[in-house]
């Protein structure tokens, strides 16, 4: 019996996993990148931003 | 152990890598922020370290501009990103025993796939993520060496190589002392000529630049390690995160997903410290332990007192490289992966029977570090993707070639002078100005870094003397000084924003994107004899080493091979 429950248990949590870890690899190819449009206005290019 | 195993985790790690790089590995040049490839790289005194200022890109320059003599420039930069993550990978697993599976993937994900890796990547500091890629095998040889003094052929190679930069290689030097000190003076001594050789170019040459070697107040603060999202700075350093460039922070570092890699970090290093700590050597304890203090401590000392980081830079020569905090938590990385392994294979070993539910825990452990930091696939999400250089480029790099063959002397000045560029044939991605290693001679280009609005100034003096040439008010004075300076071409880049106050010249190409103009009156800029000398010495010892290496270590591999056939023939 705690073969059956432990394996299904495992199985649960593998199976939660597996799908976020895909859902969230997806959907992070589906969504925009984040790094800063180009602005062919500003006088410089900036190395970056910094918080 | 079953046979298959040995394909596991190679498998697995080049998986990963791929999965990481993703578009990065398709046709064109990865170009972002300060990672810049092109087709081929031409050799030139700066390269060696001996332009007016501080070797910054010593010596990957150089050897890039050998390689790539033999390999194409866009094949040998994705052979660079995919090697540095699969072999830093194995390195990792390597410190776990080969039974134990599960703890040799999770180490191989945890080193591969983590905010360090993705934000370096991003930033395109490729010669970091080489000497990351080398931390764990050079543990490893030195520790050898510590033991029985063998692996120096291993060391000859590992150290050159994890020195492709200032930073990488005062890493490289540290972990080479920390897992190879035997505490006895003639094996000690060749470490440390070892050492020396291995980082003498960026330390002869720089030593050559100590007058401008201090660096701008301004960016002790701006490039401190930072927070991440929620995460305060030092939880995110504990995790390998804290870049101070919150664009290449990937989105997912800024949510609740970081938390949870926080904790299931925290109870990875837990479990495998107890589980670790009782059997392994000591001294690998010492040595890991002290690379993480280190590392994590020089980060750290940024964000609490960039003040004196700020001190540090402007007075002590050289100071300047602790300046990026996060970069030193490449140091921290081995031991975080290592502990990781152990407490992931604990965790499976301790569960009941051997079937589903310990085959199930192990894959779901060496997934999630992918599961918290998801957007790092796909090359960062769809941001690392190669471009092609335009026809331009092209014309101006046979303009330049044609007018040096003629006999135009001078090195060549990137205009406007600022250090980064956003071209749209670059999918808009900012990459510092990838023109001057695109043409042949040496070049003048700014480097003033702008951060959130802030100048921090460069080092350089010549490129203060140039843009003060560039200030004079009418086009033949800007161009007697410019040829002052010993400029002798100037290439503008005309869909860059930003002025160009253009000197008077000849035009050898108006190409639309690109002008190039020739300037007469050059004086060639004078190299002091001196600065030769020191240069072939430190690259002689650097050529010397690695040369060394790769033969002893051919050799050794030989006569492994001949030694079974050896024994079999009775000789």
């Amino acid at each position: 019996m705690g073969s059956i429950l432990s394996t299904f248990g495992s199985l649960v949590v593998g199976g939660i996993v597996a799908t976020a870890t895909i859902v969230g690899v997806v959907s992070s190819q589906t969504s925009p990148s984040g790094d800063s449009p180009a602005n062919v206005n500003q006088p410089v290019i900036e190395y970056g931003t910094s918080d | 152990m079953k046979r298959w195993h040995g394909w596991v985790t190679p498998t697995w790690s080049l998986l990963l890598a791929v999965l990481l790089l993703g578009p990065a590995l398709g046709s064109g040049y990865l170009l972002t922020y300060d990672m810049v490839w092109v087709p081929d790289l031409a050799m030139r005194p700066d390269f060696w370290g001996l332009g007016s200022g501080l070797p910054r890109a010593v010596p990957s320059d150089a050897v890039v501009a050998v390689v790539d003599e033999v390999v194409p420039g866009w094949l040998l930069q994705k052979a660079v990103l995919l090697a540095s993550l699969v072999v830093g990978g194995l390195g990792a697993a390597r410190w776990l025993p080969p039974e134990s599976l599960s703890g040799r993937l999770v180490a191989v994900s945890i080193y591969q796939w983590n905010p360090l890796v993705t934000e370096r990547l991003a930033i395109g500091h490729w010669p970091v993520l080489v000497g990351y890629a080398v931390l764990p095998w050079l543990a490893l040889a030195a520790r050898r060496w510590r033991r029985d003094g063998g692996g120096l052929p291993l060391l000859l190679v590992l150290v050159p190589l994890g020195s492709l930069s200032v930073s990488a290689g005062l890493a490289t030097a540290l972990t080479l002392l920390a897992f190879g000190w035997r505490g006895r003076s003639r094996g000690d001594a060749a470490l440390g000529g070892l050492l020396v050789a291995g980082n003498a170019p960026w330390l002869v040459t720089g030593l050559l630049h100590t007058g401008d070697a201090t660096t701008d107040r301004a960016g002790a603060a701006l490039f401190a390690l930072s927070g991440s999202g929620a995460l305060p700075a030092p939880l995110a350093a504990l995790g390998l995160g804290g870049s101070w460039n919150a664009e290449v922070v990937l989105p997912s570092r800024e949510g609740p997903l970081s938390w949870v890699a926080l904790g299931l970090v925290t109870a990875a290093v837990w479990g495998g410290w107890r589980a670790w700590s009782a059997s392994a050597d000591r001294r690998d304890l010492v040595a890991f332990g002290l690379c993480w203090t280190f590392g994590l401590g020089a980060a750290l000392l940024t964000w609490a007192a960039p003040d004196l980081v700020a001190w540090a830079g402007a007075t002590l020569p050289g100071a300047g490289v602790l300046r990026d905090g996060a970069r030193s938590l490449v140091l921290c990385a081995p031991l975080l992966a290592v502990l990781a392994g152990h407490g992931a294979a604990e965790a499976v070993r301790r569960l009941p029977g051997d079937g589903a539910p310990r085959l199930v825990a192990a894959g779901v452990l060496v997934v999630l570090p992918v599961t918290v930091l998801p957007d790092a696939a796909w090359g960062l999400g769809g941001r690392l993707r190669p471009a092609d250089f335009p026809a331009d480029y092209v014309a101006a790099q046979e303009s330049v070639a044609t007018a040096v063959a003629d006999g135009q002397k001078g090195d060549v000045l990137l205009l406007p002078l600022a250090s980064y560029r956003q071209p749209e044939w670059n999918h808009h991605r900012k990459v510092l100005d990838p023109l001057g290693r695109f043409l042949s001679p040496d070049f003048v280009a700014s480097d003033e870094l702008v951060v959130s609005g802030v100048a921090v100034a460069g080092e350089d003096p010549r490129v203060a003397r140039v843009a003060a040439g560039l200030a004079l008010p009418d086009a033949a004075a800007r161009a007697r000084a410019l040829a002052a300076e010993g400029i002798g071409l100037v290439v503008v880049d005309e869909t860059a924003p930003g002025s160009s106050p253009l000197p008077a010249g000849r035009t050898l190409l108006d190409a639309g994107e690109l002008r190039v103009l020739a300037l007469d009156g050059v004086r060639e800029r004078r190299i002091p004899t001196g600065w030769y000398a020191a240069a072939v010495l430190a690259w002689a010892a650097y050529g010397g080493a690695l040369a060394g290496g790769l033969v002893s270590a051919g050799l050794a591999r030989r006569r492994r091979r001949a030694a079974p056939a050896s024994r079999g023939t009775g000789l």
